[in-house]
């Protein structure tokens, strides 16, 4: 089965956000409205209520001067995904397509796969008691529609389609950017952790768009597979009787759990 | 420039960034601070607030130095050729005729030498001393690269680049267009801003032609169709003047006074005496005319006029459909408080606006001490303030004006919210109930109101397409509508003939019985072109536009003057030997051969039929550089430091600037709308934007001893308002002549209600404007910044 | 109306095929992984003009046929693909035209109305601190009331000089930019019939 993606053209997008108002739009999703600390930036990162995210980072460049750069940021859908590996109730899964997806039934809020994740996407929902993320809406994508960031993206930026097609196109425009005054300009997900079923074509060195250039599953995974995993199927009847547990597992678990709230961004 | 297309019109990048891909499209974005525009633009020039014609006098210059400009296009279809009196004349920022008392001009002095026949005399050559063109030259000689710097604070390098890249659209095979909006015209010289921006366009020719224009990007979804409709005070339906009483005493008066011999207005009295009968169906055009009421001679009553004479005790009642001036209004602060002079308030919208509720506890509530014009407590005011809820855009049903003057149909999705009602049917209820009160009263002066035709059907809903048959225009017979006439060209001056808006005649030309009669509700998006053309995206199946579904208007530019297209690939009309034909509705007879007589008029609607590069505004026939009224430093063009024909209504609010030294702006984001209350109510929206933020250098921060989110207090005369700092190097101290000035920039939508909110910018901003349409000056003040 | 299949969030049966192939370009009915939502079905797709800025997007309002009236009737807004401004775009304005009716409450996360709709009209007497509700034609007939009582008393028929000018200075009228031009057509006669001189809207703000 081909493999079906999103392309994200920084070169073309105006950070408007329509992407991330479609997204609550179509996954029925509460605003997050958390105060305004210097940035345009919503959140520092993805949180339980809001799947993507448009981050904003100015930049001086020595020849082109000041640069403001833009990344829509969310689930990467990563081919090896290791969000999946780890889940102790297997409620993550792969389609044929690329997209990785959860099953919130089953899922237990327990934070494993957000520790897991190179780029701790998923985030936790209280009122559920879960952790969520992008779908890249798998349901929309079945019934033959496109995502609803990309169907809603005014200037083209984003793109839904075949990956190896999408591919083609990236590396045309790559070459595009390259020679008109972009010389750094980059194909992201393509290779990153195996290759990502989420496609960027950036303008400048993925530092710059505040991606990591070689990201890699966290250290910490050993540990989780050895250690807590194997007594996972024990732990399912506490975490579920007691919601007080939860939230301590998540903590010894996850060193590195949502703390998306404050803090300035520059 | 003068508009942040990306984040205001986000749309119009979609088609920006498919000419660049598609074609190489350059993108050049003009604005004091680094934007989301500039982000995406390949040329990137800052300028200082206000100084926009001084930016634009040294592209004249330099297209007229190096002969950038489109020759054949200057030559035929504008008023470069014509010669102008001697007692045309400059000096000193200017222009003859000047009144110091009146601060105003006698404008015949600007006048153009005439033949004995009454045409123009004019140099097809464009060398006389007193032609147009030479004149402009004149004009614009001081404004050398060096000076224009000096006062914008662009660097050099950047200013030429804009220069060049732009001037090269004057070639006859390209096009360039302007997108503008508000930070173009709401300035003291806004109107000059824009003619600025047109003259431009004339002399590089593109205006006209396809990808060419000055595009006004409108700022709400129907202000083309409320400017059409003359919700304004010195416009009736249709662009016709408001009659003043002793110009316009009566409706021969006004006949002669306003109708041009030449150009299409000549057809006004057809226009006036038709809109008079879908008023007043029963009676004669020239008795109903009386109907209508007169306004005193010369006197305000603009916006701010509007306010000024509220906070006098001036106005009684008031009745506000979707508006919020107590955000979105200038000098906000005065705004308030003149609404306690009110005996009632009508105010109807989806939502608690600050302005429905400027009478509460909330309303009072100040960041400092600070309060120039007595704020008061609810139990201090004692106006009676009605509220109507009205249901939103897709609660009801009707149709909208975009820019592009496309009238687009939307249809009921859902219910209305509770007891919420479409403005329509709260408008025909509160008429109907009006006219009952005055039912049987045979005084003259209700005759307006007793004689008024008013007959939408009889539900509780008024009848949409009777409402739009009344605006498309029928033959009246016997008082009564009969057949539909097929656009304007049907209307006549004597009384036949009601059209409730002229430029729309032709939206409804037929009943079929079918919901397509009206064409606002056309749903055909094929671009078709015309055989052996290109498609240009006129989609002229698709709703419809005025003036009869023509997508340019003056396309007969788009053509050379000897009708044939300036370039193949952008075909909009040409001739054809017989007519013209092509992608679009000829703005011109349709078979007015182009090299016989008139074949050349291209600008229809002008008397003189040509695009004017010199034209009568009442701060002179050329845009000069002025200063804004506050500004930290002196004109070095002139020595007339503001416009000299702008009101001056307060006096004593002017900031000195040793005690307010920054310069102050005000804008829009992407996420928020206007006075906020479409947007702010909204949680997805309050969310991207939750708080009111100005922006700052990081120089200006550092002196200040400011941190990126700490709260902030910004002063000005008018007021004090809280914001939190968002310190960016996307905006940069300006050199001004050597020296260096801040400026800052404040987020416009927020209030006290809804899920995101915050202090109004406009407490800020003075009550002053442009000098011919007095649209505020909310771009450029001065103020002081610190550290709550 | 026409509405292109495009418009439609789901077509059932045979149609699904070609459906898909107007918007993704290729068929995806072959990769279904059961994991299907039903969100779709009973939805009708009704074409609106986005309220916003003056571009003239085109948006399409999922309804839910059916719903309660006084309840939540929405499914989605996203941009209408045949619409030859936006062919389908949508900025985060035009993406949130849903909360303009409905949103889904931060706290058990249920579609619900916007809290800030107002459902009644309100009235609030001179002196008061509050607002109080009142039924449609307890407000209009006072409006009316009011509006005459205004009129006659400032009312001039004719000037100092004789001519006859037939306005009321003491009247005013703001807004419309965001309402229908047949409203504003209704408008635009009420107000010059009642004499108004003060009648001004956004264009000048």
């Amino acid at each position: 089965m081909l493999k079906m993606t999103n392309l994200y053209d920084v070169s073309k997008c105006t950070a408007c956000r329509g992407c991330q108002v479609a997204c609550k739009d179509w996954n029925q999703l509460p605003a997050v409205i958390e105060p305004f600390t210097g940035n345009y930036q919503t959140h520092e990162t993805t949180n339980g209520d809001t799947y993507t995210i448009v981050k904003f980072i100015e930049q001086i460049d020595d020849v082109k001067g000041i640069q403001w750069n833009f990344l829509k940021f969310q689930c990467m859908h990563c081919f090896d995904p290791e969000c999946m590996k780890v889940c102790p109730t297997d409620c993550i899964k792969q389609t044929e397509w690329g997209a990785v997806i959860k099953d919130y039934d089953k899922c237990i809020g327990c934070h494993y796969c957000t520790y897991a994740c190179p780029f701790e996407i998923p985030q936790y929902r209280k009122r559920q008691d879960i952790t969520t993320k992008c779908t890249l809406c798998y349901e929309r994508v079945e019934e033959g529609l496109t995502p609803a960031c990309a169907r809603t993206c005014p200037t083209g930026a984003l793109q839904f389609g075949e990956r190896e097609e999408l591919l083609i196109q990236a590396r045309e425009r790559v070459k595009f950017l390259k020679a008109n005054g972009f010389p750094n300009a980059t194909i992201y997900g393509e290779k990153e952790l195996g290759g990502l079923n989420k496609l960027y074509v950036l303008t400048d060195t993925p530092d710059k768009f505040d991606l990591p250039v070689d990201p890699k599953v966290s250290g910490n995974i050993g540990f989780w597979q050895n250690w807590v995993q194997p007594y996972f199927g024990w732990l399912i009847p506490v975490t579920l009787g007691a919601s007080a547990l939860s939230f301590v597992t998540s903590r010894l678990l996850a060193n590195k759990a949502p703390a998306h709230t404050e803090g300035g961004h520059e | 420039m003068g508009s942040n297309a990306a984040e205001n019109h986000p749309i119009s990048f979609k088609w920006l960034t498919e000419a660049r891909d598609k074609r190489g499209a350059k993108i050049i974005s003009v604005d004091p601070r680094f934007t989301r525009t500039s982000a995406r633009a390949d040329i990137y020039a800052p300028l200082r607030s206000g100084t926009d014609i001084a930016f634009m006098g040294g592209m004249f210059k330099y297209i007229l130095d190096n002969k950038l400009y489109h020759e054949e296009y200057v030559k035929w279809y504008t008023n470069a050729t014509f010669i102008v009196k001697d007692s045309f004349d400059f000096d000193d920022g200017l222009f003859s005729g000047y009144d110091p008392q009146k601060r105003a001009y006698d404008q015949s002095k600007w006048a153009y030498e005439t033949n004995e026949d009454g045409s123009y005399k004019k140099d097809m050559t464009m060398e006389d001393p007193r032609c147009v063109l030479q004149l402009l030259k004149k004009h614009y000689e001081r404004y050398d690269i060096d000076t224009v710097c000096k006062i914008t604070g662009t660097p050099k390098n950047k200013y030429l680049e804009v220069v060049k890249a732009y001037a090269a659209t004057g070639a006859p095979d390209k096009v360039g267009t302007i997108m503008y909006a508000m930070g173009t015209t709401q300035h003291t010289v806004g109107t000059e801003n824009v003619r600025a921006f047109a003259m431009l366009q004339l002399l590089l020719g593109n205006i006209g032609r396809a990808g060419g224009g000055v595009n006004a990007l409108r700022g709400e979804s129907n202000v083309q169709g409320s400017t059409d409709w003359a919700l304004l005070y010195h416009i009736l339906p249709g662009y016709l003047e408001t009659p003043e009483a002793k110009k316009h005493s009566n409706y021969q008066a006004y006949v002669d006074a306003l109708t041009p011999k030449t150009g299409y207005w000549q057809n006004k009295p057809k226009f006036l005496s038709s809109l008079l009968k879908a008023y007043w169906m029963a009676d004669d055009p020239v008795k109903s005319y009386d109907y209508l009421p007169k306004r005193i001679d010369g006197k305000h009553y603009e916006h701010i006029a509007l306010f000024e004479a509220m906070y006098n005790k001036e106005i009684e009642g008031l009745i506000i459909w979707g508006s919020n001036p107590i955000v979105g209004g200038p000098d906000a602060n005065k705004e308030q408080a003149a609404l306690y002079n009110l005996k009632w308030m009508v105010a109807i919208d989806l939502w608690q606006t600050e302005t429905s509720e400027f009478w509460t506890y909330k309303a009072v509530d100040r960041p400092t001490d600070k309060d120039v014009y007595g704020i008061k407590k609810p139990e201090e005011i004692d106006t009676e303030v009605f509220f109507l809820p009205a249901c939103n855009s897709y609660e009801k049903a009707g149709s909208v004006s975009n820019s592009g003057r496309w009238m687009q149909y939307r249809w009921q999705a859902c219910d209305p919210v509770g007891e919420s009602r479409a403005d329509l049917q709260i408008v025909n209820d509160l008429m109907l109930r009006i006219k009952k009160l005055y039912e049987g009263s045979s005084k003259p002066q209700d005759e307006p109101i007793t004689k008024l035709t008013w007959d939408y059907g009889h539900g509780d809903h008024p009848d949409l397409n009777i409402i739009a048959r009344e605006i498309n225009g029928f033959e009246v017979v016997d008082g009564k509508p009969g057949k539909l006439v097929a656009n304007f060209t049907k209307l006549k001056d004597d009384g036949t003939t009601a059209s409730g808006n002229w430029i729309y005649s032709g939206c409804y030309p037929e009943d079929n019985g079918k919901d397509e009669d009206y064409l606002a509700r056309r749903r055909d998006n094929k671009d078709a072109a015309y055989p052996g053309t290109k498609p240009i995206g006129s989609y002229l199946n698709w709703s419809w536009c005025w003036p009869v579904n023509r997508r340019i208007i003056y396309n007969r530019c788009s053509a050379t003057p000897e009708g044939q297209p300036w370039v193949p690939d952008l075909t909009s009309i040409f001739w054809n030997g017989e007519k013209w034909v092509g992608n679009d509705v000829p703005d011109f007879g349709g078979t007015k051969d182009p090299n016989g007589p008139g074949g050349r008029d291209a600008f229809i609607m002008r008397p003189e039929e040509v695009g004017c590069i010199f034209s009568k505004r009442n701060e002179g026939p050329f845009p000069e550089h002025y200063e804004p009224w506050e500004s930290p430093v002196k004109n070095l063009l002139n020595s007339q430091e503001l416009n000299p024909a702008v009101v001056i209504w307060e006096p004593d609010k002017k900031a000195d600037p040793e005690e307010y030294p920054i310069i102050g702006t005000t804008y829009r984001v992407s996420e928020h709308w206007q006075s906020g209350v479409m947007t702010r109510m909204q949680p997805w929206l309050a969310e991207l934007v939750p708080n009111v933020f100005v922006e700052m250098s990081e120089e200006l921060a550092r002196e200040k001893d400011i941190k990126n989110g700490n709260d902030v207090i910004i002063s000005t005369t008018r007021g004090d308002i809280k914001a939190i700092a968002c310190v960016t190097k996307r905006f940069k101290p300006f050199n001004i002549n050597g020296k260096s000035y801040h400026e800052i920039g404040v987020l416009w939508h927020f209030g006290f209600n809804g899920f995101a909110n915050g202090d109004p910018a406009n407490r800020l901003t003075p009550h002053i404007g442009d000098a011919n349409t007095m649209i505020p000056e909310y771009k450029a003040w001065l103020c002081d910044i610190r550290r709550a | 109306m026409k509405v292109t299949r495009r418009q439609f969030l789901k077509v059932t049966g045979a149609t699904v095929a070609s459906f898909a192939v107007v918007e993704l370009g290729f068929d995806m009915t072959a990769t279904a992984s059961g994991l299907k939502g039903v969100r779709t079905q009973g939805v009708k797709p009704v074409p609106t003009i986005c309220p916003y800025c003056g571009a003239g997007c085109g948006l399409v309002v999922y309804a839910k046929e059916g719903a309660p009236a006084d309840g939540p009737q929405l499914l989605s807004v996203q941009g209408d693909p045949d619409n030859p401004i936006n062919r389908g775009g949508a900025c985060s304005k035009g993406s949130a035209m849903m909360n303009l009716r409905e949103i889904y409450n931060p706290e058990t996360g249920e579609q619900e109305i916007n809290p800030e709709r107002i459902w009644k009209p309100r009235y609030r007497a001179p002196g008061s601190d509050k607002w109080v509700e009142k039924d449609w034609d307890w407000m209009l007939d006072r409006i009316a009331e009011r509006f005459k009582e205004t009129r006659d008393k400032y009312f001039e028929h004719k000037d100092e000089n004789g001519i006859i000018v037939n306005r009321c200075e003491a009247l005013a009228s703001m807004g419309g930019a965001a309402l229908d031009n047949e409203e504003l057509h209704l408008i635009a006669k009420m107000n010059r019939a009642l004499g108004m001189t003060f009648v001004e809207n956004q264009a000048r703000i």
